[in-house]
């Protein structure tokens, strides 16, 4: 099945790592992926969208409408495209008013958004078009139990109304991703909290970050696993800066599921990219006897 | 002369009618309008727990009344939302309190009342395509791993569909 991949801002500038390992492993998985020339940021649904509603629709209409004439599904890899393309995908297929003053925008340069396809974050078409089994599939090195503290963050379920993956309050596709690849998914006091990174305040998400990472220490978890770019900002390199600010020890590896995925699927750490971490993996990963 | 037999009757209401007429206009942002102050939204909302002073109720109540000068202001409450939707999930009106809330953060931008990061972030966008910027390290990383070299983003396409706004 083919599907066109929407990499965002931060997958393609920032961590190129992980748009390699979502290449690697979905494709073994079954997905096709044909890439689309033209993108832009999809808009980022915090500030961009803050600025005005109606420019953040208008430019995700126009990234939507450019797969639009390939006629396959976007997957999405980043929790805040997922946000963004999905709300206005939905926004424009419920409101012809609103589909048409957009699209009195979109004119100006020929295109058209049509409402002809939908947006799914790369994690729910594995579940949904391929099923946990078939990835379970692919795995030639199970992780032998590594413990992964799950972190949803928010826009994979929020709004469940847009979003329609999961139970926002008791959500299973990650855990069952997770085992299927032989780790244990673990669950702590903040699993299901938001990450602070669109909140605008000196303290409160180093507050937030401080109380997740604590609740994953104290129920023993090895490493953390997420699926967001935004979120593995805010706990990767955070982590450090939070030690010296808050004179706090942590030390918790933070993997994107995609690498996680791809250990189990054979890659090398380096093939992944787990070598560019702040938080060194290498010790949850030796123990999880995962290849080197 | 005012009756002394009646109450009297205020010149001008103290509710700012006229403030919640002007978030009625902007896109998406009318639902604070069926806001009946149950607090649902409180109990679960990060900033709230976290904050000493943001509270999704009492943004919507505000909103309700017209309190305009403690609602639209780059140091206002609004800027700490997480944007993480719990509020809309246990909302029993749909009024989607997020969402009412960029709507007032719109607002702030056109009145140019809003932190400049805002303004920052979309003028990247606008210039380059994308938030964030291109370093010849990440270049050379994406060659390392065989990914495709970072092509030109088509602001110009940006430009003209966002021009006249």
């Amino acid at each position: 099945m083919k599907y066109i991949p929407f990499f965002g801002c931060m997958l393609t500038t920032k961590y190129p790592q992980f748009e390699s390992a979502v290449r690697k492993t979905v494709t073994t998985v079954g997905m096709e992926l044909v890439d689309v020339d033209g993108f832009t940021c999809c808009p980022d649904p915090i500030y961009f969208q803050a600025k005005d509603k109606m420019e953040w629709y208008t430019v995700a209409a126009r990234n939507i409408s450019l797969a639009e004439d390939l006629g396959h599904d976007v997957i999405t890899t980043c929790s805040g495209c997922t946000a963004t393309l999905s709300e206005v995908n939905l926004a424009l297929k419920e409101d012809d008013g609103l589909k048409t003053e957009i699209n009195k925008r979109l004119k100006k340069i020929k295109r058209e958004f049509k409402g002809s396809i939908n947006v799914r974050h790369a994690v729910t078409v594995l579940r949904d078009d391929f099923g946990i089994d078939r990835v379970a599939e692919t795995v030639k090195m199970p992780l032998d139990g590594l413990k992964v503290a799950v972190h949803y963050g928010c826009h994979l379920l929020k709004p469940s109304r847009v979003m329609r993956v999961d139970d926002p309050d008791r959500p299973t596709i990650l855990e069952n991703l997770l085992r299927a690849i032989g780790a244990e998914p673990v669950h702590h006091d903040r699993t299901l909290l938001c990450c602070g990174k669109a909140c605008m305040s000196d303290t409160i998400p180093d507050r937030m970050v401080i109380d997740i990472l604590e609740s994953i220490q104290a129920k023993g978890a090895e490493c953390m696993g997420l699926i967001c770019p935004t979120c593995f900002d805010q706990f990767d390199v955070r982590q450090i800066v939070l030690n010296r600010k808050y004179e706090k020890n942590f030390e918790i590896p933070v993997i994107y599921y995609f690498q996680l995925l791809g250990i189990a699927q054979g890659l090398g750490r380096e093939e992944v990219g787990l070598h560019l971490h702040k938080i060194k993996v290498d010790k949850a990963l030796n123990r999880a006897k995962a290849p080197v | 002369m005012s009756d002394s037999k009646h109450l009297p009757i205020p010149e001008k209401s103290i509710i700012k009618f006229e403030f919640r007429e002007k978030l009625n206009s902007i896109a998406a942002g009318f639902r604070h309008n069926y806001c009946y102050q149950c607090g649902a939204c409180v109990a679960d909302c990060p900033a709230g727990f976290y904050s000493e002073r943001f509270n999704p109720r009492l943004i919507m109540l505000k909103a309700i009344l017209g309190f305009d000068d403690e609602l639209i202001g780059p140091d206002s409450e609004i800027w700490e939302c997480t944007n993480c939707y719990t509020c809309s999930e246990r909302c029993p009106q749909d009024v989607r309190p997020v969402d009412v809330i960029i709507a007032m953060k719109n607002l702030s931008l056109k009145e140019g009342k809003a932190p400049a990061l805002i303004g920052q972030i979309y003028d990247a966008v606008m210039t380059t395509g994308i938030t964030t910027k291109i370093s010849s390290l990440v270049e050379r990383r994406r060659e390392e791993l065989g990914l495709s070299p970072i092509k030109e983003y088509p602001v110009d396409d940006l430009k003209k569909i966002l021009e006249g706004d």
